[in-house]
């Protein structure tokens, strides 16, 4: 017994090292005692912050548009993954597969795309001129649409994922079942198909909201300094204006809001289950 | 699609486009003879592809990219597949807690884990840039790896491994000749997963950038802020292909869906 306890804590040692030196402590001592700043001080600035109005215009964008992108995400993905789940055609996998594939791809490369459809020599406004709807292409970039749709082309393929796996789960036969006994499709899709997946769907909302209000290489790119979220103003906290303690507020916030949203979708998967 | 449910199929063409669209606008941007990015394309060519590869700092980023992701996936594997035999094979009291705390890295935003890297480290302790990013991107892919191989070890039965150790093999032997074979699969899954994935990574990249050592993600943001011409296209344009080429091995070998399913359930 006394053998197995070692070869264990040989096996978790090495692991347990790189976790607390090269993750937990590190960022304790940011959260909590950043350079020359004692934990009072970011503590203040945290309630400065959250009694500023330009800073809580700020929080208040990146929730609202998290909100707004995991909706939009969940009523896009959920019919994707249940026409491929259901589905009897030998291209279901092929279009499964190509929603799958933007996960591997760089989010540089996929962001740069609505450079090229939304800027003022892109796709959507010059088309807009040359039908005469508009005689100057519109301002599409740096609006919170275009961080919007950057972030559903980002996440859409996750919640995809998320819905299709609990889906497939669900067993056909079910629908069969309903719409046998009287039920039509609607009825069948919202008492039957949607109920039996919906911890999927929670598992599909939790990690599109998270990802959302952390994201930075699309805001960055599609909001610039217009539209500040958390993410680019903590970056610009940490590296242009230095501000030490308000960049350890803006962790707190992000960190705080995603372990919030975590718990949540915890929580609301046990009832999903036990139901 | 299915004309039998009108309001489902619209809705999955609209996030088809919103997903492949702007791919697509990208190839053609690529493409084009003209020197700015604009629709339509001026003309055909193929200069902004020569103009990549032989750009000097987006070629030596991409040598970045690559060793730090190669050393990242190889790191975290060599830390990771031994606490997910201890999590799924040892009798550890509090083993969920335990769980938890090795993916913890991935709840806590990137954004977060870099600054906290470049503070500590870099600033504080005064280590290069090259160190840290190495480690930052080891901690990130760390929880992939213990996830990945873990789910893989729970396929394995253990009374296989149990029948070697009752014939007299020793635990260093079970594990090279009977455990590891089997957990080929999952480590290949997880290999994958965190190399692609701190190849992409921008957030920890970014803040531990230094002049020498940047990865290409971290590069091209930078280009684009500062130029408008379609050489970020065409750059673009290889990772694709590039990406396709590992979506296309990783499907021949354990099945392209089956790795992220491993990562979501």
């Amino acid at each position: 017994m006394r053998g197995h306890r070692r070869s264990l804590m040989l096996l978790l040692l090495p692991g347990l090292v790189l976790l607390l030196a090269g993750f937990l402590v590190p960022a304790l001592i940011m959260l909590l005692a950043p350079p020359d700043t004692t934990t009072g001080e970011v503590l203040a600035r945290l309630g400065q912050m959250l009694a500023d109005p330009y800073d809580l215009t700020i929080i208040g964008r990146t929730l609202g548009l998290g909100l707004i992108v995991t909706v939009t995400c969940v009523v896009l993905g959920f019919p994707i993954a249940y026409l491929l789940a259901r589905s009897q055609s030998r291209w279901a996998g092929v279009l499964l597969a190509v929603a799958i594939f933007p996960l591997l791809l760089s989010n540089v490369v996929r962001t740069f795309g609505w450079l090229v459809v939304l800027g003022s020599q892109g796709a959507v406004g010059q088309t807009l001129v040359a039908l005469g709807i508009v005689d100057e292409a519109p301002q599409l970039l740096y609006t919170p649409l275009a961080i919007v749709l950057g972030l559903v082309q980002l996440f859409l393929p996750l919640a995809v994922v998320s819905c299709y796996s609990a889906l497939a789960q669900v067993d056909a036969n079910l629908d069969e079942a309903a719409r046998g006994l009287g039920a039509g499709r609607a009825r069948t899709f919202w008492t039957i198909v949607v109920p039996l997946s919906w911890p999927g769907v929670v598992v599909a909302a939790t990690l599109v909201f998270a990802g959302s209000i952390t994201a930075y290489t699309t805001p960055y790119l599609l909001g610039g300094s217009r539209q500040r979220m958390l993410s680019t103003q903590l970056f610009q906290y940490s590296s242009s204006t230095i501000d030490w303690a308000a960049a350890s507020a803006t962790a707190m916030i992000m960190t705080v809001l995603v372990f919030g949203v975590a718990a949540l979708s915890s929580v609301m998967g046990r009832r999903a289950r036990a139901s | 699609m299915n004309t039998r449910r009108p309001v489902a199929a619209s809705l999955a063409v609209l996030g088809y486009i919103v997903m492949i669209a702007p791919l697509f606008f990208v190839v053609i941007t690529a493409f084009t003879a003209g020197s700015t990015v604009r629709f339509p394309p001026d003309g055909f060519s193929l200069r902004w592809f020569e103009a990549a590869v032989t750009y000097q700092p987006f070629m030596s980023a991409l040598a970045s990219s690559l060793q730090l992701a190669v050393f990242a996936a190889v790191a975290s594997l060599a830390l990771g597949v031994p606490v997910a035999l201890a999590i799924h094979r040892g009798k550890i009291p509090g083993k969920g807690l335990l769980e938890g705390m090795f993916l913890s890295p991935l709840i806590v935003p990137e954004l977060v884990v870099g600054l906290a890297l470049y503070q500590q480290f870099m600033i504080g302790l005064g280590m290069n840039n090259l160190t840290t990013l190495a480690i930052g991107h080891t901690v990130l892919m760390f929880p992939y790896a213990v996830r990945v191989t873990g789910a893989s070890l729970a396929l394995i039965d253990p009374a296989v491994e149990d029948a070697a150790r009752g014939l007299g093999a020793s635990p260093m032997r079970t594990f090279f000749t009977i455990t590891l074979p089997l957990l080929r699969p999952g480590i290949f899954s997880a290999a994958l997963l965190a190399f692609v994935t701190s190849f992409n990574n921008v957030p920890l990249s970014l803040l531990l950038q230094s002049r020498e050592f940047r990865t290409l993600p971290v590069t091209m943001l930078d280009y684009v802020q500062q130029n408008y011409d379609p050489i970020v296209a065409s750059t673009s344009v290889l990772i694709l292909a590039g990406t396709v080429l590992v979506a296309v091995v990783a499907e021949r070998t354990v099945g392209f869906a089956k790795i992220f399913g491993g990562i979501n359930r």
